[in-house]
């Protein structure tokens, strides 16, 4: 897969993540689901974007917490999905590349955190620099965007590359048929959704409405 | 720091083209985000138009009232518009800046707790939730995204202009408003949409191969242990909440290292 279109939206994805807009393309159903887009199949991209996006929906960006970067992370893990498995669906590529995005929106969450302290040198002292000072918190402040936008370009390139590279030395290798890697991802997938009840006020508090949606989503089974 | 009074005549209510622009800027309140400031330097470029507008021809007392707007502040960026809007009209009425700061000091803290649960606890993940559904469901690959996309932006804009809105009527009065707004029913019934749509996924996430792009493997049956190992999955997540994604991504590393090990050693 092409790099430079997964850089530039990567950037994009780093950016809205919180510095502007946050409309939320930088939620992995999105953000992987148009890096799949980009290479013609924005299936196999929206397959990894939801079971990415049922893992960061249980990361809040609360305060000046360090948290993972999810957003870049899926653009990352579909560029390299994509590449190693050029046709179709592969159930082992799927899951490494999920195992590969958790990992990789650690390193997404480092780059964010040292972007930060270079925004705190960039914002310190503007005060004392000879120019208008309204016009120079401007430059800085558009400075740090600019900083911003290339950091997500670098993750998510990075990314796919690395990713990539570790998915193709991966693919000969795989000795599971295709159930095991799906059967773990669904485990894994009930796990989290699970946990996302918690956001909710729990069990204690919310066990009516989640119990009626249960009921739901069986009676949704059935009429399939 | 030294606070002057205000030089200049003042007008009662900023023009609407700034009051266009400080909205328009507030979305990229966070753009230099730090860990000394925290959102205080967004914050005064935001009201840059305003400030500029507000104390043109004086250069010192637009660089004490930048510097005085860059110091430390922090909000949920969607109900930053609040503490813009009040502080904008403020700024026009020609307030004490002690008392803009004290305003200031006063609302972050809200703010910042009020979005997060209703935003980042709320809206969002209903609205991931609900595209969650749409695709476990067969949609188009496209529906969930843009209905993503168009719920969650549709309830983001709303609430960047309606908390805008009651920052330029409310002045400082604007923390009474908050208590007495929609947001505290709105949070709790997005927290009950929120519950009834985990619920919803957990079956169609446990019987597996529900998505489309699945293909072939969604028309086999799920084994009946994974199904078991599926469901008793998702207990643990509703009893231990978010402490389970760490030992969820070491398992899923754990069995890439396994399918891995079985072809070396085969």
């Amino acid at each position: 897969m092409n790099l430079i279109p997964v850089a530039l939206w990567g950037g994009v994805v780093g950016l809205d993540a919180a510095s502007f807009p946050q409309v939320m393309v930088s939620r992995p159903l999105v953000a992987a689901t148009v890096t799949g887009l980009l290479a013609g199949r924005p299936e196999d991209g929206l397959l990894l974007g939801v079971i990415l996006e049922a893992f960061a929906l249980l990361v809040l960006p609360v305060g000046a917490a360090r948290y993972p970067e999810a957003g870049t992370a899926a653009v990352a893990a579909t560029g390299a999905y994509l590449a190693a498995a050029p046709t179709g669906l592969d159930a082992a590529l799927l899951l490494a590349a999920t195992a590969f995005a958790l990992a990789w929106e650690r390193v997404g969450g480092l780059s964010v955190h040292v972007q930060r302290r270079l925004n705190e040198r960039l914002v310190v002292g503007w005060s004392e620099s000879r120019r208008r000072p309204d016009r120079e918190l401007e430059r800085r402040h558009l400075s740090a965007m600019t900083l911003d936008y290339l950091r997500g370009a670098v993750v998510a390139a990075s990314g796919a590359w690395l990713g990539a590279l570790a998915l193709r030395w991966l693919a000969p290798r795989w000795d599971l048929d295709a159930v095991s890697p799906v059967g773990v991802l669904v485990v894994a997938s009930a796990a989290v959704l699970g946990a996302v009840l918690q956001l909710f006020g729990g069990w204690g508090e919310r066990r009516l409405a989640f119990l009626l949606g249960i009921l739901c989503g069986f009676t949704l089974l059935l009429l399939r | 720091m030294r606070i002057h009074a205000p030089a200049v005549a003042l007008s009662s209510r900023p023009s609407r083209l700034v009051r266009a622009q400080v909205f328009l800027r507030s979305f990229a309140i966070q753009g230099s985000w730090n860990y000394r400031t925290l959102i205080g330097t967004g914050f005064a470029f935001a009201l840059l138009p305003l400030l500029r507008a507000r104390y043109r021809g004086d250069p010192a007392m637009l660089r004490e009232s930048v510097e005085r707007h860059a110091a430390l502040f922090n909000s949920h960026p969607y109900l930053a518009p609040v503490a813009l809007g009040a502080v904008a009209q403020l700024e026009s009425d020609g307030a004490d800046p002690l008392l803009v700061d004290r305003f200031k000091a006063a609302v972050r803290g809200s703010l910042g707790s009020l979005g997060d649960r209703l935003v980042w606890a709320g809206l969002r993940p209903v609205c991931a939730l609900f595209a969650l559904a749409v695709a476990f469901a067969g949609a188009p690959w496209w529906v969930p995204v843009v209905l993503f996309l168009v719920t969650y932006n549709a309830g983001h804009l709303f609430l960047r202009t309606w908390s805008y809105r009651l920052g330029l009527k409310g002045g400082k009065e604007v923390g009474e408003r908050l208590r007495r707004s929609f947001l505290g029913p709105a949070q709790r019934i997005l927290t009950i949409c929120g519950a009834f749509l985990t619920g919803l996924l957990l079956p169609l996430a446990v019987a597996g191969g529900a998505l489309r792009g699945l293909g072939p493997l969604a028309e086999r049956a799920m084994p009946f242990i994974w199904i078991v190992a599926a469901a008793a999955a998702a207990l643990l997540g509703v009893r231990f909440g978010s402490a389970v994604r760490l030992p969820v991504f070491l398992a899923l590393v754990a069995f890439a290292i396994l399918g891995t090990l079985l072809r070396v050693f085969a």
